[in-house]
């Protein structure tokens, strides 16, 4: 049987080694706590598939040993009352929950600025970003705190920190994995993802927690993801297609060499490379920071402070001033940037000409992916983020320039389709990822090519 | 497009947003910015591409089997008295609708 | 210059399923404040919906009922709004694509008789908490038991003209309602809300702004409320005033209607499509089996009492006051009962030792078992009728059995009553001379002479007959 206990004290090291580095990838963890889940599973007797394994998870998961913040002022000491099915099936799996971990508030932004309680440093680099909103995840598995964590994506928030951190991350397709429990931003967006140290960790993850959940309705009848195999040795037969926006004039040269050097060893495995076009490409990041922030606008509602969370009403005259305080106070900048454009754009007058627009846009973005793929393309490859991780500050300043940022992510939220992001070489010492993009419900394929590209790639070469 | 102090006001009011003067400022500019960015969806032509949503809701049986609350309200409530959770009083919202039965 | 009234009604009725519409807590009503709930009618973070298909059910059981087109397919959307007892900010309800369009009712206007009146739209969403504002001082207390329990809105066409029409639609809608059962319509429990828009216009004018006024506790205030609103409109255009577009409330202790404190500003929802809950989708043979669910609604069955039964119209509308009732009626008559008698019985012996007027006190057999004594002859009426009480208290015993028990059987006996006769005769040989003459009004007083002999006991049919042969002879 497994030695949960031995896993847990190994793990209460591994964390308080790298967290005393200043990472600051978590919000919270306890030794304490991993220890009486590992009596609770030894006594169980667990022997799931991922038995003994330690997983971190984002703090927008709920679960029943930490708070759950979200990352932000307004659910400081938040207990949920329920955990989020991924986490009970992590548990099901004898999986060890160590703590959770920081991301942008509410996970809204790309660099893990946003959170309330301060940046987490990317332990490559730690004058740099590790990216968001999932960073804190990212950054404890890249800094060998864990080998596993969750993190959520919404616009790309678990593919871009794993570029920036030089690991691997895994976006399911829309409804794979149950949103139970996880904290809505964009709902027809959202999905846990999962982070592994290579691609058979983050595979392995996300097929323990995926699978139809009746307390989803959008899960459908998604069936659960089954445990990776071996990675292949060849990938004849296999038609990678690169798709022209993505490579675009005045990429920056990091990027465009690992990339080119990434398409040079998929011949050499014996893909088929094919030139094939996203013509709708353009319209992802304004379709994009529509609907995501209408929909964050109505999800963020329930933060009003009469049922749970902080509240302000010193002194206050009525509920109405509870609300504006409250939700002034609670909410960062970020945070309420993006609730008052999606109001906006919900607005009378304005619903058609931006959210109903959107729709439609986003209608035809999930054209030209099932264009290419009913073409006979088994799988994309593009760069996963424009640059290498960017500085600490750097992006503050201007949001839209923040979001640029998720251009090469964010279409295949829009479109539902599965993406993964691992390792292709470094720049000047920072990693860079290589992202390929899948048919719906096609994980098996992304990540069957992403091991065959991981077994045979240096992924900590310089690439030029 | 340019969004107005007036508007960034209204907007915030129906989000239940305090919203200060320097920040209504602010959130003017990048609005502004941020929407004229996003209007380059006006270039789509109209009408939708393809069949639509064609997902189809999956129906509970109706029986009662809650979810279950591992901790009580009186665990995460601010304010909960004789088992109702407490807020100030009605003001503005009041719409005029007596204690129910 | 003639005024036109013109008032239109939302009215909300809650669903009669176990469980709530997006969550499997209990929907029952009365139980101790926030012990049915859990994440999903919280509003808890991470908390999603997933949708009751009884109460889908029944939605399409009351749109077929109400004649309206249903759509197989329709779509949730949340309404937007902040207030304390809307746990999520939003209400998941239906916009765009509703479940059902275009139906009707058939009312009858105390002014104008039988007309139809539209039902421009039927959709499913879900109730919010109850707020309590004079529990706790100078706060507003929240119950969410009832938060997330299913509803449907049915919105009438305006075309309504007059505050007693408004009623008249009510009670034919909580009829029809309660008929099929999918809704006890119960406006003191809360399981049947209104809101009524009302608007003036002098005839030939385009239709006037109109007000909506809520928080009317029964149909009479229903009435009342409107009342009240459309002589304020009128008196005010009259004084050269304009009607602003106001929520309105209404204060049952006054009978006043004033406006609310909440602005309308404030009423910009921002509906749009709920993205965690794809569309409903209903498969042609579901949707005909919740239509077969529907069995002989009122209005057809009150119809076919006229016609089968010969019933005046006023009774006929009594027998079909509820189905229970109309079964009730109709299971009195299978027993053999006549139909005049069994409408007379029911109608206002039966449904007069109902507590309520509604629930019925004792079985259509014992009822018919009863009514039979009386038929023939065994019992009279009025004995009957105390009968019928008695059994009320304790309808497992035998109708015979109490009449005897009481006293009341009749005395039929031939020989007995012949007797008695022969003795008034003899008693009063003016009365007779007179009625041999030509006086036969006198029957009665002779009638009522044998009746006293008899202390009563005597039946009066088998008196009459005696009495006939008697002085016939």
């Amino acid at each position: 049987m497994t030695d949960f206990r031995a896993a847990a004290s190994a793990a209460a090291e591994r964390i308080a080694a790298c967290e005393a580095k200043g990472t600051h990838a978590f919000l919270a963890w306890s030794g304490e706590i991993m220890l009486e889940q590992a009596r609770a599973l030894e006594a169980a007797r667990a022997d799931g598939p991922l038995a003994g394994e330690v997983v971190a998870v984002k703090d927008v998961i709920a679960d029943r040993w930490f708070p759950t913040t979200c990352g932000s002022r307004i659910l400081e000491g938040y207990r949920s009352p329920f955990e989020a099915t991924a986490v009970r099936r992590l548990r099901e799996a004898g999986a060890l929950v160590a703590g959770k971990t920081n991301c942008d508030e509410f996970a809204m932004g790309s660099s893990t600025e946003y959170s309330a309680y301060g940046p987490t440093l990317n332990p490559v680099d730690p004058a740099r970003v590790p990216g968001g909103s999932s960073g804190g995840s990212a950054a404890a598995v890249a800094s060998g705190a864990v080998d596993m964590a969750l993190g959520t994506e919404t616009g790309g928030s678990v593919r871009q920190p794993a570029a920036f951190c030089g690991i691997v991350g895994i976006k399911p397709t829309y409804g794979r994995v149950s949103r139970y429990g996880l904290v809505a931003f964009g709902s027809s967006l959202d999905q846990i993802g999962a982070f592994g140290k290579d691609v058979r960790s983050a595979a392995r993850l996300l097929a323990a927690i995926s699978g139809r959940d009746d307390r989803d309705s959008t899960t459908l009848d998604r069936v659960p993801l089954s445990e990776p195999g071996p990675a292949p040795t060849s990938l004849a037969g296999t038609v990678i297609g690169v798709p022209r926006e993505y490579l675009p004039e005045g990429l920056h040269a990091g990027v465009r060499a690992a990339c080119d050097r990434v398409l040079k060893k998929l011949k050499e495995l014996g893909a088929e490379i094919r030139d094939v076009s996203l013509p709708h490409t353009k319209y992802a990041i304004p379709t994009y920071y529509i609907v995501a922030p209408a929909e964050a606008s109505s999800n963020l509602a329930r933060y009003d402070g009469v049922r749970y969370g902080q509240r302000e009403d010193g002194g206050l005259a009525d509920v109405r001033a509870m609300y504006r305080k409250t939700r002034g106070a609670g909410f960062g900048t970020e945070v309420r940037r993006r609730i008052v454009l999606g109001t906006y754009v919900l607005s009378a007058g304005y619903y058609e000409a931006y959210y109903g627009r959107a729709q439609r846009a986003r209608e035809r973005i999930r054209g030209d992916y099932a264009k290419v793929f009913a073409g006979g393309v088994h799988a994309l490859f593009t760069p996963t983020a424009p640059t290498p991780a960017f500085r600490l500050g750097e992006n503050l300043a201007d949001p839209l320039q923040m979001y640029l940022s998720d251009i090469f992510v964010c279409t295949a939220n829009l479109a539902w389709v599965p993406a993964l992001s691992l390792p292709i070489g470094r720049d000047q010492g920072l990693p860079l990822g290589g992202q390929l993009i899948g048919a719906m419900e096609g994980e098996s394929t992304i990540v069957r090519i992403a091991q065959a590209l991981e077994a045979a790639i240096d992924k900590t070469a310089e690439v030029r | 497009m340019s969004v107005t102090r007036a508007e960034i006001q209204r907007i915030a009011a129906l989000a239940e947003l305090h919203v200060d003067d320097a920040t209504a400022e602010r959130l003017e500019a990048e609005l502004s910015r941020i929407l004229d960015y996003v209007a380059q969806l006006q270039e789509l032509p109209e009408g939708g591409d393809g069949d639509g949503d064609t997902r189809a809701v999956r129906l509970r049986r109706d029986e009662v089997a809650p979810d279950r609350l591992e901790a009580p309200p009186a665990d995460f409530a601010p304010a909960l008295k004789q088992g109702l959770f407490l807020v100030p009083r009605l003001g503005e919202l009041d719409r005029g609708e007596d204690e129910s039965p | 210059m003639a005024w036109e009234t013109v008032v239109g009604l939302e009215v909300h009725v809650q669903l009669l399923t176990r469980s709530k519409m997006f969550c499997g807590c209990s929907a029952a009503y009365g139980d101790p404040p926030n012990t049915n709930v859990c994440p999903v009618c919280l509003g808890l973070p991470g908390a999603l919906p997933v949708p009751n298909e009884r109460a889908v059910r029944l939605a399409v059981r009351a749109a077929f009922a109400l004649g309206c087109a249903v759509h197989p397919r329709s779509i949730f959307a949340r309404k937007n709004y902040f207030y304390p007892d809307l746990p999520k900010g939003y209400q998941i309800s239906q916009f765009e694509e509703p479940l059902a369009t275009g139906g009707r009712l058939e009312v009858v206007s105390p002014e104008r008789g039988p007309f139809t009146v539209g039902i421009k739209r039927l959709h499913v969403e879900e109730d919010s908490g109850k707020s309590f504002h004079d529990r706790v001082p100078g706060m507003t207390a929240v119950d969410f038991n009832r938060s997330g329990v299913p509803l449907i809105e049915i919105v009438s066409e305006p075309d309504l003209r007059s505050p007693a029409e408004a009623r008249a639609y009510l009670t034919a809608l909580k009829q029809v309602l309660r008929w099929i059962e999918v809704s006890d319509c119960n406006m003191e429990e809360g399981s049947l809300r209104v809101d009524a828009n009302l608007s003036v216009r002098r005839s030939g004018e385009p239709l006037g702004t109109r007000t909506e006024v809520k928080n009317v506790n029964s149909f009479s205030n229903v009435e009342r409320a409107l009342a009240f609103e459309q002589g304020r409109q009128i008196a005010l255009i009259e004084d050269g005033g304009a009607v602003e577009q106001r929520t309105m409330t209404f204060d049952a202790a006054t009978g006043d209607v004033r406006p609310t404190r909440s602005k309308e500003e404030s009423h910009d929802y921002r509906y749009f499509p709920e993205p965690d809950l794809p569309p409903l989708v209903l498969a042609p043979q579901w949707l005909n089996d919740a239509r077969a669910e529907l069995t002989e609604l009122p209005a057809a069955r009150t119809a076919r009492f006229i016609r089968s039964y010969e019933l005046p119209e006023y009774d006929a509308g009594v027998l079909t006051g509820s189905r229970a009732i109309a079964d009730y009626y109709e299971a009195v008559v299978a027993a053999g009962v006549p139909a005049k008698e069994a409408a007379n019985w029911v109608m206002n012996d039966v449904l007069g030792l109902s507590e309520d007027g509604e629930t019925l006190p004792l079985s259509a057999a014992k009822t018919a078992e009863v009514i039979s004594l009386v038929q023939a002859g065994r019992v009279s009426r009025q004995a009957g009728k105390r009968v019928l009480a008695e059994l009320a208290q304790a309808p497992e015993r035998a109708a015979l059995e109490v009449a005897q028990e009481l006293g009341l059987i009749q005395v039929q006996d031939a020989g007995q009553i012949e007797s008695w006769v022969a003795e008034t005769l003899a008693a009063h040989p003016a009365e007779v001379e007179r009625y041999r003459r030509g006086e036969v009004k006198l029957m009665g007083f002779l009638v009522g002479q044998v009746m006293k002999r008899s202390k009563g006991k005597a039946d009066p049919k088998a008196v009459g007959a005696a009495l006939e042969a008697a002085l016939t002879s």
